[in-house]
């Protein structure tokens, strides 16, 4: 059968440019360099966590009480804290909890905020309203207040803090979703599905979700960057993880009792990488968020 | 005569407009009923309540009042979970391709859906069969893994029309399936219709506002205005004698193939009433040119033209007052 010039094209610029995973890089950092920046700092985050034990010179909660508060030097990069222990094994260890919080507590929002939002913009009405006062309600309280009051009432363990800024998280994904599925129900594919018979269900997960997902997924990626800020600030505060865990906030509190004393290195190390991690993130949602843009799309 | 696959008695449908208290009067007590295997074709102007009438036959909007009978049961108001079985048998057609298939789902799986729904077949039938309908629908197999943004409007129109087929439905609803394609496409899918009605026993409510492509396709035609039935007639008797007023004005604009024909157009006068005020007595009394002082006051019911099975609604066919005479246009 005749091949059609639209097929020709396709394959000229196939081979024009061949498919690598170096390549594809290039062209997104082309097209956003904020979002190609944002990947590179989350690998390298990520890098850090996935090879900590490879990393790390040192075992990062051991103490060595004759090292106690040195500065920077060849055996420790970043000097060693108040109990002796290794601040750049510390740091490297660090990046496990800030994806291990932040990664569950976007997952749980997600799961709990996308159906919700689904529901709400294709049902519309009453169970809209309430659904959404409700979420509203959540989001009029500052959340680390909020959070804080929580874990401190049910108890400090890891999998408290998931849980609380997943479900305080969740009113982001239905709102953005939910926005989504009241420009989508009243269109012809919609209408096309119904008439063929597909049961509300597959209307919402088939047909709505898979085009009404991608403002959450530029957002999933700001969100977490939030959930790691937030962990942060509960640990720095004494809540939910404790010192000597080496986890970033727990350590910047640590740091902050010894700043006054001149042992800078304790709380800035930690400290940076909490800012990185965080602005990495935020970089990548935002270069997505550009991405999806189709007004941006159109220019490039 | 066999039992109609559907009845539409008295169908009526009010739109709220906007939150004025007022209401738009879309479809105002339309009777039609279509025989199985029958294709009917329903002409009108935009805004005469076609696609209404269409998407409340398939229960897609709520019926204001009036009944609808599919398959010997009344549908109109039984909930959703009972109507949705019965979506086997009776799908639909709608006028833009490109939106009415969902973008993210890939052409076969779009395809499959339909009797992935209804039918209680293995993945390996239901893909065969899928293979088999695209080649029913002259679409290349290769299609079908690709989404709708790769395809043409008039191969996306053979998509949805694979999807309507696919269950073998009793009923297939047409939406003006040919309006929004290219005029060489548009040829194409009329062919694939028309082979479909030979090969398949689905009864076709064809709605157009075209006459041409409704005279090709359609056994009888229904002619709307303002949301009413004004003349049902076999097709090449509408087009030889068309009764009511509006039908010979609608027919005097559609133009003959041939360029020798002699026109004589009857113009009508003014716009189209506002559906939310309608005119009183017979609603084409504001714009007809042979309407009489009754024709204000006055509902007319279906006269039975010749003995062929065709009707109109106007008051002046019983003293044969209802042809508009050329002097008599505008």
């Amino acid at each position: 059968m005749a091949e059609t010039v639209g097929d020709e094209f396709k394959r000229d610029r196939a081979a024009a440019r061949p498919f690598s995973l170096k390549n594809r890089f290039i062209g997104i950092a082309r097209v956003s360099p904020t979002l190609a920046s944002g990947v590179i700092i989350i690998l390298a985050f990520g890098f850090m966590a996935v090879f900590a034990h490879w990393l790390m010179p040192h075992d990062p909660v051991s103490a060595y009480p004759e090292r106690v508060l040195k500065p920077p030097s060849a055996e420790h990069w970043f000097g060693t804290d108040g109990n002796g222990m290794d601040v750049f094994s510390r740091v490297i260890y660090g990046a496990k909890f800030g994806f291990g919080i932040a990664i569950p507590a976007v997952i749980l929002a997600v799961a709990i905020g996308v159906p919700v939002g689904l529901v709400a913009g294709y049902r519309g009405g009453l169970l809209d309203e309430v659904l959404m006062r409700f979420f509203d309600g959540l989001r009029v309280f500052p959340s680390i207040i909020l959070a804080l009051a929580v874990v401190a009432a049910t108890g400090q363990s890891l999998l408290n803090v998931v849980l609380v800024l997943g479900f305080l998280d969740s009113p982001v994904f239905a709102r953005v979703v939910r926005s989504e599925v009241l420009s989508l129900r009243s269109s012809v594919f919609v209408e096309s599905a119904k008439a063929a018979g597909n049961p509300t269900w597959r209307i919402l997960f088939i047909h709505l979700l898979p085009n009404a997902i991608q403002g959450a997924t530029a957002q999933a990626a700001v969100r977490a960057a939030w959930a790691v800020r937030i962990s942060a600030t509960l640990a720095f505060l004494g809540v939910g993880i404790q010192a000597p865990t080496p986890e970033w906030g727990a350590m910047i509190r640590q740091g902050a009792e010894f700043m006054v004393t001149g042992q800078w290195w304790v709380g800035i190390f930690p400290g940076i990488a909490l800012i990185f991690l965080v602005f990495g993130l935020n970089l990548f949602g935002d270069g997505l968020q550009d991405l999806m843009d189709p007004r941006r799309r159109a220019v490039n | 005569m066999t039992a109609p696959v559907l009845t539409v008695e008295k169908l009526v449908k009010r739109f709220p407009a906007g939150r004025s208290g007022l209401f738009v009067n879309a479809v105002n007590s339309v009777d039609l009923s279509i025989a199985p295997g029958e294709t009917l074709g329903m002409v009108g102007e935009s805004g005469s309540g076609k696609s209404t009438i269409g998407r409340a036959i398939l229960r897609l909007t709520e019926p204001t009042e009036g009944k609808i009978t599919f398959d010997g049961r009344d549908i109109t108001r039984i909930p959703d979970r009972e109507i949705r079985p019965l979506r086997r048998d009776m799908q639909m057609v709608f006028q833009d391709p490109w939106s009415a298939l969902n973008p993210r789902m890939r052409i076969g799986d779009l395809i499959a859906e339909t009797m992935k729904l209804h039918l209680d077949l293995s993945k390996t039938e239901r893909e065969n069969r899928t293979v088999r309908l695209a080649e029913r629908v002259h679409l290349r197999p290769e299609y079908l893994r690709r989404y709708s943004s790769d395809l043409s409007g008039g191969q996306l129109q053979r998509v949805c029309i694979a999807r309507a087929i696919a269950t073998n439905p009793k009923l297939i609803v047409l939406d003006e399936p040919t309006s929004s394609l290219d005029l060489s496409v548009r040829a194409e899918i009329l062919d694939l219709l028309a082979e479909i009605r030979e090969q398949s026993r689905a009864a076709m409510l064809f709605i157009s506002h075209d006459l041409g492509t409704v005279r090709l396709i359609s056994d009888r035609i229904v002619v709307l205005y303002l949301g009413a039935v004004v003349e049902t007639a076999p097709g090449e008797a509408l087009f030889a004698d068309p009764a009511h007023p509006y039908s010979q004005s609608l027919l005097s604009a559609h133009l003959p193939a041939d360029p020798e024909a002699k026109l004589s157009r009857h113009l009508l006068v003014g716009e189209i009433p506002s559906p939310i005020n309608l005119p009183s007595g017979c609603t084409f009394h504001t714009r007809c040119p042979v309407a009489i002082g009754a024709c204000r006051n006055e509902v007319p019911g279906a006269e039975r033209i010749g003995d062929a099975e065709h009707y109109a609604n106007c008051l002046r066919i019983a003293e044969g007052g209802n042809r508009i005479k050329p002097t008599e246009a505008a």
